[in-house]
């Protein structure tokens, strides 16, 4: 065994939207890190689809980068598509999407990793976490290097035992062609003891664009005028691009006729697959089963790359055997002639029970063990990011001393994520909605920077030289939602005026409603500031109900907030708890005192 | 936690001559001088005796008393109002401390307040505790025994169709694709207006809301002569309370409104048209009965004891019956003959008093029976507030949704607002509506993209 002689204090496991981030994070917070990744020419990669946003998701970038994270720069960098989504709706709901160059996209992501101080990144494939009485000590690859740390960060997308599915055809792998972690995932469930669990996801199939009958297709242009995923982007940078364009389609009788002459040969139905997938982005073959009325589904075409013929179909997503999926595409209007260049999949992988988180993303059970991604049983890039941003500022904090970062639901969609991660679980893969967020119209894609940037720029996370410009443009939307006449030729930096307009007639539209959600996410802050203290054991209350006591042991919550968001706990055991918190620590005051 | 302002009975449930109410934290004072007759800066822990308005209309006179942070119970600003004990008075001025910006209590509450504020020790503490721990079980009891009942199917109602209309909106709202076809203003106001309906009779059947507030409704019925009139001056007269005189809705009978020991019993009479219609068939006489047992809480039958039990009256006693509701039958005239003649076979098992208009006898006896009514509903769990609350929270979550249709054309975000605020209003009800469950009805009637 090589014993590394470099000391590390965060490794980063796995190079995904989740691991990424946290890697950037967690150095730029000072903290030496490494970033351990099976393929650096996979860093970054996008999975899925060729893009990066869409409801609720596109909110969840916007806060991505007002904390400092690169999610939203790597976007505009290699964009080639914008759309605002929900434009039709109240401007709670609107959502930025982007298409990327999938390629363009990895490697300016890799790119930002190489050029950040206090980062190495290697490529070996972890197998196992190494722990000590005091928690994580070490990490061992599969090439058997020894590497010291005191924190983990797992980010291991679909990759933990990962197996592919492609109709009755399984083999071993993470992503296709990709072998999967599965020393480590031994390791997690044998050695670390996570509670693990599967879920499944799927793809679907890519086709060369040359054959396409385009005027069969509803085209969707890229938004004019044009707008960026960053704050920190600048307009003039995206504005000379050549944007590509998607395309609209649908599915016919006759598709529905293929996929129902061939339900059994999928790996869905055909019994391959037991676990869970998502509800919201079901497979075709789903889709048919679940809505048998519906015979004509939209299936949106987008092009993979500047460089590139292939086109992603989103909404075709299959785990049939590949002569289906050829069926099927010829069953589309516009797509008949056009060929597969890569079929779609489904991938069944581990992921651990969120609950035996803290908000942090620290393992309850492993002192140093953070936890992002898919593994805490989420998906989407985006998802994963926050999470992965999180992880490495927490991370960081851990190795430095310091108290953990934790977002409040009212604060942002990152806060809510990981709130019903670590209180309520998982039960399918989770996906956030703006229906999840019960301050909807605080939480928007148009304030993200007035509710993060503050953060962003304590932590250390955005650059100091942005303090002033954005102090400027705050000001600005100050003055405007008041209707004073705002000074001029502030230096807003890459904040641009007609933004803060657009706040201060978003704050006006909202106004009695945005005041609304601020009381009642005080209410909750209220009882977030009552912590409970150590030693203090909440199932051990007399008088709560059977079923709270029991949420509470498993959940273990940190404050009197926690408690009450865990479902089933009713005001009347809030009540006994907060006496018995209070009641805990007069008592331990008298103690010290005597 | 402690910022909003709770009120409550302090005095228990049961009627006593004085009652108190409590009220507690930082709105106290602000609350109070919207209460009382005339605004003022209040001594604090000297006792005021001051009238208590609601609008324009006496309340009651009082016994006021203002503590002030941190000198009081709970540390907090408290009021405590001492009123006549009547469950009148009592419901009322609670409602009235909530349209003012106070909410009820729950169960331990202000104790609970005055050991966080460093009131009470320790072992007083843990009695706290076993309060609210016992209200829980309780409260946890009702919800599961209810689940099988009348309420609870009208409750689940409510929430099947507040979850699926805010799915139907949601659904649009994080429709990934921006396919489906947008909601019409008909079809939510719609359906709004159903949930509305079933929020509103379902507060109707809450004792504080119907039967307090708007006083127990009861049919005075019976046949021509046989007494209506008299026994209707006799409650009425004995006990010189009369409060209004209004002629009823539908024209044809009149309303007494009667204060029995602060009790709001309101008498329906179709005597006073009787009088002034003598020729009016009986049939049309009947008719009038039905409509005003129709409305009634409880039904009267009188009775001339001195007669036999004629054929219209085995008729009228056949209508009494289909309706189901409680019936009190009053043997009138008992100072005409000593022995009363036996009632039909089919009437037995009704409460029968013998009342004689002229003498006053069995009067009291009547009126008793008619409170027993309010009694028994107000005592039903025991206390008073938690039928308070609820019927706050039903009109709360009416006058939300009412609000959300003032709205429609702001966008679906905006009457969701509305929904998941009425929602909230209900959770102590129907329990708390999560996104998750809001998901689940949008999957099982969606196909959702990515």
């Amino acid at each position: 065994m090589f014993v590394c002689p470099d000391r590390y204090e965060v490794i980063v496991i796995g190079g995904g939207h989740a691991g990424c981030e946290a890697a950037l994070a967690a150095a730029k917070l000072g903290a030496r890190t490494l970033l351990l990744t099976q393929s650096l020419d996979t860093i970054a990669q996008m999975s899925c689809n060729p893009s990066i946003g869409g409801i609720a998701k596109g909110q969840i970038v916007r806060e991505i980068d007002a904390l400092g994270g690169a999610m939203g720069r790597v976007t505009d960098i290699s964009s080639l598509h914008y759309h605002l989504l929900n434009t039709g709706k109240g401007p709670a709901v609107h959502s930025p999407r982007v298409q990327c160059d999938k390629k363009i996209y990895q490697f300016t992501f890799k790119h930002f990793l190489e050029k950040q101080l206090n980062l190495d990144i290697m490529q070996d494939e972890a197998a196992q976490v190494c722990t000590d009485d005091k928690g994580v000590c070490g990490v061992r690859t599969v090439r058997d290097t020894f590497y010291h740390t005191r924190s983990v960060i797992l980010t291991t997308g679909t990759f933990l035992a990962g197996t592919i599915h492609i109709g009755t055809v399984m083999t071993p792998g993470g992503r296709y062609n990709d072998m999967p972690s599965n020393a480590l995932s031994k390791n997690l469930r044998e050695e670390l003891k996570l509670n693990i669990a599967r879920f499944k996801t799927g793809t679907p199939m890519r086709i060369n664009a040359r054959n396409l009958e385009f005027d069969k297709f509803r085209p969707q242009p890229s938004d004019n005028p044009p707008w960026t995923m960053s704050h920190f982007t600048d307009l003039d940078e995206i504005a000379h691009k050549n944007f590509g364009q998607c395309y609209i389609t649908h599915t016919t009788l006759k598709t529905d006729k293929i996929l129902r002459d061939n339900f059994m040969r999928s790996a869905l139905y055909g019994g391959n697959i037991h676990s869970q997938g998502p509800r919201y982005c079901p497979s075709v073959e789903d889709k048919i089963k679940k809505f048998p009325e519906v015979t004509s589904h939209p299936l949106f075409l987008e092009p993979e790359g500047f460089y590139t013929e292939e086109y992603y179909i989103q909404g075709f997503s299959t785990s049939m055997p590949e002569d289906v999926q050829r069926a099927l595409i010829a069953s589309v209007p516009g797509l008949e002639k056009c060929s597969i260049t890569r079929p779609g999949y489904a991938v069944e992988y581990d992921y651990s029970d969120p609950k035996d988180l803290f908000p942090s993303l620290q393992h309850k059970a492993v002192p140093g063990l953070f936890l992002a991604g898919q593994i805490n049983g989420t998906t989407g890039y985006e998802e994963a990011g926050g999470q992965g941003l999180i992880a490495g500022i927490n991370a960081a904090h851990y190795v430095q001393g310091k108290e953990p970062f934790v977002l409040r639901r009212d604060e942002a969609y990152i806060g809510v994520l990981i709130d019903d991660l670590v209180n309520k679980g998982v039960n399918e893969p989770y996906r956030m909605f703006t229906s999840r967020a019960e301050y909807r119209i605080l939480l928007r894609n148009d304030n993200a920077d007035l509710r993060l940037t503050p953060y962003g720029l304590k932590l250390g996370l955005v650059d100091a030289k942005y303090q002033k410009p954005f102090e400027n443009y705050k000001h600005l939307c100050e003055d405007l939602c008041e209707g004073k006449t705002p000074k001029a030729d502030l230096d807003l930096g890459p904040w641009r005026a007609e933004n803060a307009q657009r706040y201060a007639d978003v704050q006006h539209k909202y106004a009695g409603y945005f005041e609304r959600n601020k009381k009642d996410a005080q209410k909750l802050a209220d009882l977030d500031n009552i912590k409970i203290p150590a030693g203090f054991d909440p199932a051990a209350v007399r008088g709560l109900l059977f079923e709270s006591a029991q949420k509470l042991r498993e959940v273990q919550p940190q404050t009197l907030g926690q408690a009450s968001r865990i479902p089933g706990v009713t005001p009347a055991d809030m009540q006994l708890l907060a006496i018995h918190i209070e009641r805990f620590r007069k008592l331990k005051n008298a103690q010290k005192t005597h | 936690m402690q910022t909003d302002t709770i009120c409550a009975l302090a005095s228990g449930p049961a009627n006593g001559a004085v009652a108190i109410v409590r009220l507690s934290g930082p709105q106290a004072l602000e609350i109070l001088n919207r209460t009382v007759a005339r605004a003022r800066a209040w001594e604090p822990r000297r006792q005021t005796f001051c009238t208590l308005l609601d609008g324009a209309e006496v309340l009651d006179k009082a016994l006021v008393t203002y503590f002030a942070a941190p000198h009081s119970f709970t540390g907090q600003d408290v009021v405590e109002f001492a009123i006549h004990g009547s469950p009148y008075i009592k419901g009322r001025l609670l409602e009235l401390l909530c349209a003012y910006g106070a909410r009820p209590a729950r169960r331990g509450e202000f104790s609970e307040r005055a050991f966080l504020n460093g009131k009470l020790d320790l072992v007083e503490a843990q009695g706290i505790c076993d309060v609210i721990a016992a209200g829980n079980k309780a409260a946890h009891q009702v919800a599961m025994n209810q689940l099988g009942g009348k309420l609870s199917a009208r409750l689940q109602e409510i929430k099947t169709h507040l979850t699926e209309l805010l799915a139907q909106i949601e659904v649009r709202l994080d429709d990934v694709d921006e396919e489906m076809t947008p909601l019409t203003d008909d079809f939510i106001t719609t359906r709004t207006r159903e949930v509305i309906h079933h929020l509103k009779t379902l507060a109707d059947t809450f004792c504080v809301g119907k039967l307090i507030k708007d006083g127990l409704k009861v049919a005075l019925v019976g046949v021509p002569n046989s007494g209506k009139s008299s026994l209707l001056n006799a409650l009425v007269g004995f006990d010189r309370a009369i409060v209004t005189d209004t002629a009823g809705t539908t024209r044809d009978t009149v309303e007494e409104t009667l204060d029995v020991n602060g009790q709001k019993i309101i008498l329906t009479d179709t005597a006073g048209i009787r009088e002034h219609a003598v020729d009016i068939a009986e049939q049309e006489g009947m008719h009038r009965s039905v409509r005003a047992m129709e409305k009634a809480d409880v039904i009267v039958w009188v009775t001339d004891g001195s007669l036999g039990v004629s054929e219209a009256e085995k008729a009228l006693w056949a209508q009494i019956q289909s309706q189901h509701k409680r019936t009190i039958v009053v043997r009138n005239k008992t100072d005409k003959t000593p022995v009363l003649l036996d009632l039909p076979a089919e009437v037995k098992g009704a409460q029968v008093i013998d009342v004689s208009c002229k003498t006053g006898q069995g009067v009291d006896t009547l009126k008793a029976a008619l409170t027993q009514e309010l009694n028994a509903a107000q005592s039903e769990d025991g206390l008073l507030i938690s039928n308070l609350r609820h019927y706050e929270a039903l009109v709360k979550a009416q006058t939300e949704l009412e609000e959300g249709l003032l709205k429609l054309d702001q966008g679906g975000e905006v009457i969701a607002e509305h929904i998941r605020g009425a929602l909230s209003h209900l959770k102590e009800l129907i329990g708390e509506v999560t996104p998750d469950e809001i998901l689940g009805v949008i999957f099982s009637s969606f196909c959702m993209g990515k």
